[in-house]
């Protein structure tokens, strides 16, 4: 009677021992694991190519904003603006035409074509940093990420992209008195506003002498 | 016999007085409304004392009650407030956790017991237990103080960096904004990286030896502004106040101060008060039926610098109006 206890015990011993440890290929686990990572050079690259490239048509003329901002400044952040979170920080996208007024070591100035007034506009050339990119669309929806920092890192693919491509061939030609037609973002602060010190980081650049 | 079935008759009586209470227990309020707890990491820091009130304030504006629950920076006594709450039957709880980690149980215990937990500024490492996490923008907060550290200094210099806690998200999530920019430019020169914990003493503690292995830095990048305030104590004392650039994060009320008299040259701007209601407004809409919230928002951080210093208070802008 007593040994048959103990083999039962055993048997049980054994059976929960079994089913406690289990060996994979280390290989295999991280294979999954890298599998389920976010990806954000891919997403940035498909963001680029099908959403944000398609709709640079939609960008609306900075001229015409900074009129509109200037009567109802409300009105134009709901009707244009955009962002992924909370907050006064808020993106536009837009476009322009204008001359080379002056080519800087961090930035260009541009004087746009206005018909009756000036307007200088700053676009960057070194400074590629932040969310304007990535938010300025409004087709990047801040639930399609679980993790702070996947849409944090969609952001710096976003501005790689521009300062590897877009901006090495606009820089080796440019030269004061270009005209140039960009499309960009620019970030605003809705709580403080301040229309004269607007910087584009571009997304198109075309220029000719 | 008889015995027994008196017996039988007082356990019948007993246990249907416990189905009766257990049954009379209620979510309610004496009055009738419902009830949101507020569980705050700690309120010996003026910061969070903000973000509880304004929590508390907004919640029981949109008609519930409210209680402030302090953890102490203990994650054991946080357990102990979450069962307190849960217990006594609050509906929703917004909560600023203690560690990223450790907290993570208390929020999965809330969500088993059905009470929806929606976390302000500081981050549980989950997404599967929260129902929201509404987050200051960290990482892009110090993409800026990065971008304006790099104009600054001209592209290049020795600077230190102090970081806050190892163990919070926070503390890297700034750093790695910071250093996403910075270390494009090589002539920018991290001389050494030391935790002060977030605290100010500690901060002029860690300075004071860094001055002294590294005498000839440029500038300090601290990763909140209460250590931002100690390491320019240490410069002071060291009497090179006037030579090293101090910047910080937070927003805190005596760095404001210290921008505008151009002791300390930036900081970024976090909303206390935008999180909280974001977070009471959430718990207002969970109980009116919506579900799909974002599991993690970010609030955007704004560059304050001496010169714009003049539009903002501590915790937010001077005309700041919450929403």
């Amino acid at each position: 009677m007593k040994a048959a206890k103990y083999v039962i015990l055993i048997v049980l011993m054994a059976a929960v021992a079994y089913n406690s440890v289990y060996f994979k290929k280390l290989d295999e686990v991280k294979a999954s694991r890298s599998a389920k990572q976010f990806n954000a050079a891919a997403y940035a690259q498909t963001f680029w190519t099908a959403k944000l490239i398609p709709n640079l048509d939609k960008a609306i003329d900075i001229t015409q904003l900074t009129t509109m901002l200037s009567t109802n400044a409300p009105k134009t952040f709901d009707t244009y603006s955009h962002a992924l979170g909370i907050g006064n920080l808020r993106y536009f996208l837009v476009k322009g035409k204008g001359t080379l007024a002056s080519v800087n070591e961090d930035d260009v100035s541009i004087l746009l074509q206005l018909d009756t007034s000036r307007q200088i506009l700053t676009l960057a050339t070194e400074y590629i940093f932040g969310n304007a990119i990535r938010d300025a669309t409004g087709l990047v929806n801040v639930s399609d990420f679980t993790n702070t920092m996947d849409f944090n890192n969609v952001s710096a693919e976003l501005n790689k992209i521009i300062r590897e491509k877009v901006l090495p061939p606009f820089k080796q030609q440019a030269k004061k008195g270009d005209k140039v037609e960009f499309t960009g973002a620019i970030e605003l602060n809705k709580e403080h506003l301040d229309i004269s010190k607007i910087e584009v980081i571009p997304v198109r650049i075309m220029s000719n002498e | 016999m008889e015995r027994l079935a008196a017996k039988n008759i007082f356990v019948t009586i007993l246990f249907a007085c416990i189905l009766f209470l257990n049954g009379c227990k209620t979510n309610r309020s004496a009055d009738g409304k419902k009830k949101v707890a507020v569980i705050i990491s700690t309120l010996n820091n003026p910061w969070f004392v903000v973000l509880a009130q304004t929590a508390a304030a907004k919640a029981s504006s949109l008609g519930y009650e409210t209680k402030i629950f302090d953890s102490q920076n203990n994650t054991s006594l946080e357990a102990d407030n979450f069962e307190n709450a849960i217990a006594s039957g609050y509906d929703a709880i917004l909560f600023n956790p203690t560690d990223a980690d450790g907290s993570v149980v208390n929020v999965l215990k809330a969500k088993t017991a059905g009470v929806p937990v929606f976390c302000m500024d500081r981050e549980v490492n989950s997404t599967e237990a929260a129902t929201s996490q509404i987050l200051s923008d960290n990482y892009s907060g110090c993409v800026a103080i990065g971008k304006y550290f790099v104009e600054q200094m001209k592209k290049k210099g020795k600077y230190v960096e102090i970081l806050g806690l190892v163990g919070d998200n926070n503390t890297w999530n700034r750093s790695r904004g910071f250093h996403s920019v910075v270390d494009f430019y090589r002539s920018l020169q991290m001389v050494a990286q030391q935790s002060a914990d977030f605290d100010r003493n500690k901060a002029m503690e860690v300075t004071e030896s860094l001055l002294q292995a590294h005498p000839d830095i440029d500038a300090v990048f601290c990763g909140n502004d209460a250590m931002a305030s100690g390491a320019y104590q240490a410069l002071v004392a060291a009497g090179k106040a006037g030579d090293v650039k101090v910047f910080g994060f937070d927003g805190a009320e005596d760095v404001v101060k210290s921008i505008k008299d151009k002791k300390i040259v930036a900081t970024g701007m976090q909303f206390p008060k935008v999180m909280a209601t974001t977070a009471a407004t959430y718990a207002d809409e969970y109980f009116k039926g919506k579900r799909d919230f974002p599991q993690k928002m970010p609030v955007a951080v704004e560059l304050v610098t001496q010169q714009n210093v003049n539009e903002y208070a501590g915790y937010g802008k001077k005309d700041s109006t919450q929403k």
